[in-house]
């Protein structure tokens, strides 16, 4: 029998752990592209930085927790105000600056912060990650979002499902999570407060001569972002039971503008739509099955990548505005 | 002499070697149409650009209202009442007509982002105003038709008409338009100098604008500042500045000049 060129085994499709795994990835990135939507999207600020808020966020949550024994329900809005402050600190310098340079700032300033993770070895484990105190008290950031996962498990257990999956509790909240956020920022992107934003998108100028502070809009949307990021940043350190620099590359925030730019600039409806097509096609090509001589496990990685990039050079070709983007504001926007 | 709703004096702007302003004084009269007019170059732009706090002077006082506002942001500025437009019009493109006008009424509590959630009624009391004062607005200008259009879909010369009425919708008390005849066909630009006029007498509205037509300069300003290399050089009712020497030579390249550049 000759194997065909280009398969893929369709097994892995069947199984619930690879859509929720998929579930919980796609949320994670919906909300760190939702903050990027309200940045790009409606205020014109290229936030490139997004990986850098996810880290504050989610190290500032586990150190919290770790080393300073605070709850891991106290940790998560303290490592949020702690994450705007930084924003803010970072955005009062660099909102000054042109959009292109602020895209750049924004960048030189994730990897400064992963940099700092990878080096800062007491706080943050450095390449070792961090996840639990070295003593043995067995004090881990996850302990306390375990306890409440498997309630809920045992409470799926007893009802609907019989065999629910270890990560289907933090399937839920994510998605919980994802929604109210979209509901929240469609909210306030139509107000009075979001035409202010917009405003300051088309023309900077023009806002001023209107009376209204653009950097302060500016800061209140990186303010947001800022807090989604760092919301993504706890959920994937649920995930993945430990937190690595690795994890917040620049990568992270390059996916997060695919995601975006799949759902549609200056809607929030299409985030989440583009995140579970990106992720599910970054994730099901994981499943190719191609003959090992030539295409060795570390060519369909690559190959993993391309096949992604090319779904969004189709789109861009076919369907610029993204799924759900209207095309005149992006035809206008120049 | 103090009654002067806007006052310019002294002011400098140097853009490294270059004097683009070089001690600028005239004062604009309240519910006066000023017209602020010179040759290329001669400065007028930068200077509404220093006025208006989008550019932050070397130097100078700049009283508006009884306050200095030199070197004020351009937002505090216009929160005071003095608005202005842009030579080349800023319109923003991929928001609606409607969106641009509602824009630009104050005392809006829902541009404060708190106010979203502890006084939303009030935010929609509001919001259902200014829509009204809008449409009005949008009415004066013939532009209620294309109200829900984007503004980038407008022509050259609706844009300036959605500028001026924008900019009408701030309520200011002094209005700087820079160019508003340029690019409009002349029977719209004789309906926006009938605006002018009527919001001079109706709402007490102060006008400054920058004119290269001096068939409108002389027909429609009560006063005339002119500018020449940064500097005024002359100032005043229409009929003296038009035989004023010092005016005719900046335009024609007067003897002054020409010895200057043989020099």
């Amino acid at each position: 029998m000759i194997d065909p060129l280009l398969a893929v085994s369709f097994e892995a499709f069947t199984q619930p752990g690879f859509w929720i795994g998929v579930g919980v990835i796609a949320g994670i990135y919906t909300l760190l592209a939702l903050g990027l939507q309200l940045n790009v999207g409606f205020t014109g600020i290229v936030n490139f930085g997004q990986a850098a808020f996810m880290a504050v966020g989610a190290y500032t949550m586990a150190i919290l927790v770790i080393k300073a024994g605070f709850s891991f329900w106290l940790a998560l809005p303290a490592s949020v105000l702690i994450t705007i402050g930084f924003g803010m600190i970072v955005g009062l310098p660099a909102l000054r600056l042109r959009a292109d340079y602020f895209a750049i700032a924004t960048i030189a300033l994730a990897e400064v912060v992963r940099l700092t993770a990878q080096n800062a070895r007491d706080l943050t484990g450095g390449n070792q990650g961090l996840s639990c105190s070295d003593d043995d008290a067995g004090l881990c950031y996850f302990n306390e979002w375990r306890d409440v996962s498997d309630s809920i498990n045992s409470f799926i257990e007893s009802t609907i499902w019989s065999d629910p999956e270890q990560l289907f509790p933090l399937l839920l909240v994510t998605w919980a999570v994802v929604l109210i956020a979209t509901v929240g920022l469609t909210y306030v992107t139509n107000t009075p407060w979001g035409r202010v934003l917009r405003a300051v998108r088309e023309d900077e100028d023009a806002a001023l001569a209107l009376g209204k502070n653009a950097l302060r809009y500016k800061l209140q949307s990186l303010a947001i972002s800022a807090t989604l990021g760092a919301i993504g940043g706890f959920f994937f350190a649920l995930n993945l039971a430990a937190i690595y620099p690795v994890n917040f590359e620049p990568q992270v925030t390059f996916f997060a503008f695919s995601v975006l730019i799949l759902g549609g600039l200056a809607n929030y409806k299409g985030v989440a739509f583009g995140a579970v097509l990106f992720w599910f096609v970054l994730e099901g090509t994981r499943f190719l099955d191609l003959p090992d001589p030539p295409f060795t496990e570390t060519r369909i990685a690559a190959l993993r990548l391309a096949i992604t990039g090319m779904l969004l050079i189709l789109l861009m070709a076919f369907r610029p505005q993204g799924l759900f983007g209207k095309k005149e504001e992006m035809v206008l926007g120049e | 002499m103090n009654d002067g709703l806007l006052r310019v004096d002294g002011v400098y702007q140097r853009f490294g070697g270059i004097r683009a302003v070089n001690g600028a004084t005239f004062d604009v009269a309240p519910q006066s149409i000023t017209a602020l007019i010179g040759p290329n170059g001669a400065g007028k732009t930068t200077l509404f650009n220093v006025v208006t706090g989008f550019y932050k002077g070397d130097s100078g006082v700049v009283r508006f209202d009884g306050d200095n506002v030199f070197r004020k942001s351009p937002n505090a500025i216009a929160n005071r009442g003095m608005v202005r437009t842009f030579q080349i019009t800023k319109a923003l493109a991929a928001m609606p007509v409607i969106d641009n006008m509602m824009l630009a009424a104050p005392d809006q509590p829902g541009e404060r982002f708190v106010n979203l959630f502890i006084r939303p009624a009030a935010v929609r009391s509001r919001e259902k105003e200014v829509r009204e004062e809008a449409m009005e607005m949008l009415e004066v200008f013939n532009l209620t038709k294309l109200s829900d259009s984007y503004a980038g879909t407008l022509s050259g010369g609706q844009r300036k008409l959605l500028e001026l009425a924008r900019a009408l919708m701030a309520k200011p008390k002094l209005l700087l338009l820079d160019e508003p005849m340029a690019g409009i066909n002349p029977t719209l630009g004789k309906r926006l100098l009938d605006h002018m006029q009527r919001l001079r007498k109706e709402e007490g509205v102060t006008f400054l604008f920058i004119e290269h037509d001096m068939e409108v300069v002389m027909n429609h300003a009560d006063k005339v500042v002119v500018m020449a290399e940064g500097k005024v050089i002359a100032s005043g009712d229409p009929e003296n500045v038009r035989n004023d020497k010092k005016v005719i030579d900046a335009y024609l390249g007067g003897e002054a000049h020409e010895t200057k550049a043989k020099t």
